[in-house]
């Protein structure tokens, strides 16, 4: 099974390399995707690529499009690459690498078309926590599906489903809209719980209740438009 | 004739003016360009007879004459205000295509970092 893992990563010079170092040290193909980042990321990361052959792929948007913008390239560029499973991955260093076989699992039993990583709500601190259940009650209200972590960051697609999912958000919206797609298309979803490792670097990014408003009004406006 | 009337015609014209050319440069659809021109057209029209909006501020229901010209004006502003909004929207989506493109194409480059130290050819 040919696995790729896609990491979006805007300004995460301190983490890339490490963590690219990690999955690339598991054997797994690597698309890496600078958003336009200001710091050495692109730098960095491609050091690492250069060092591992064909096994990596490295793409940079001149400009920073968001999250979701970087999750479509990565997909797409992935998917030029005859994969059987794609997985996204952070750069914060917030993920354990251990947990791709958990995902990646489900996928390989044909048990489900995508699978989603759950974080323990209870080891997040309250403006986290807050955050993602209001993320949480949103998908469940505009997308109908209900989920325990809608705003994950490690996910894992089958083939099919990665040709099959539509994603416009280019934000952090993006994480409810995959949700979204998975009903609208049919697809089998399942949840398994992973680890988070909380730095005081990983904390300062990610889905707090600020965030969690703004992605609120995006869906509104959308609504509306 | 009060001077807010004089302003009112003038500024009107010049507007017209202003829209049909920006309409021949092509920077202007002809949806546009006739919607422009119907309302700087009522601008002159109201300037010329102010009780106008009297009149069909009555014939509305809205009361004042003033007050129907605000309402339209505050509705008016809200239309264009959306208008813009979804524009800009369309062309942060095309940025974001073009960006994602480039991308792919580029695949595995020497794409300098925004330091720009990294300028090997």
């Amino acid at each position: 099974m040919r696995v790729f893992v896609v990491v979006p990563a805007y300004n995460e010079e301190k983490t890339v390399v490490k963590v690219m170092e990690e999955l690339f040290k598991r054997g797994f193909n690597l698309v890496v995707v600078d958003d336009g980042s200001i710091d050495e990321t692109y730098k960095r990361a491609k050091s690492v690529i250069d060092k591992n052959g064909s096994k990596g792929f490295i793409y940079k948007h001149l400009l920073n499009r968001g999250l979701g913008a970087s999750l479509r390239t990565g997909i797409t560029a992935a998917l030029l690459h005859d994969p059987d499973i794609i997985v996204t991955f952070d750069a914060d260093g917030q993920h354990d690498p251990e947990d791709i076989k958990n995902v990646c699992r489900p996928i390989k039993n044909a048990e489900a078309d995508i699978v989603i990583g759950k974080r323990n709500f209870d080891d997040m601190p309250l403006a986290k926590k807050l955050g993602n259940q209001i993320m949480n009650l949103i998908t469940r209200i505009f997308y109908g599906v209900k989920i325990n972590d809608s705003q994950s960051g490690l996910r894992a697609f089958s083939r099919k489903a990665a040709e099959l999912i539509n994603i416009n958000s280019r934000e952090y919206g993006v994480s409810s809209e995959i949700i979204g797609e998975i009903k609208t298309k049919d697809l089998k979803l399942e949840e398994v719980p992973m680890k988070t490792i909380y730095t005081d670097y990983s904390m300062s990014k990610g889905t707090n209740t600020k965030v969690g408003l703004k992605i609120l009004f995006k869906l509104i406006m959308n609504i509306l438009k | 004739m009060m001077i807010y009337q004089i302003i009112g015609i003038f500024i009107g014209f010049l507007a017209i003016i202003w829209t049909i050319l920006r309409f021949k440069k092509g920077k202007l659809s002809p949806g546009m360009m006739i919607l422009w021109n119907l309302i700087w057209i009522v601008v002159i029209a109201v300037s010329i007879y102010p009780t106008l909006t009297s009149f069909i501020a009555k014939f509305t229901g809205i009361g004042r004459g003033l007050d129907l010209a605000l309402v339209l004006g505050l509705l008016l502003g809200y239309y264009l205000i959306f208008k813009v909004y979804n524009k800009l929207e369309t062309i942060e989506e095309e940025l974001t295509d073009l960006v994602r493109e480039i991308a792919i194409q580029n695949e595995n480059l020497n794409v300098p970092d925004e330091k720009g130290d990294d300028k090997k050819p």
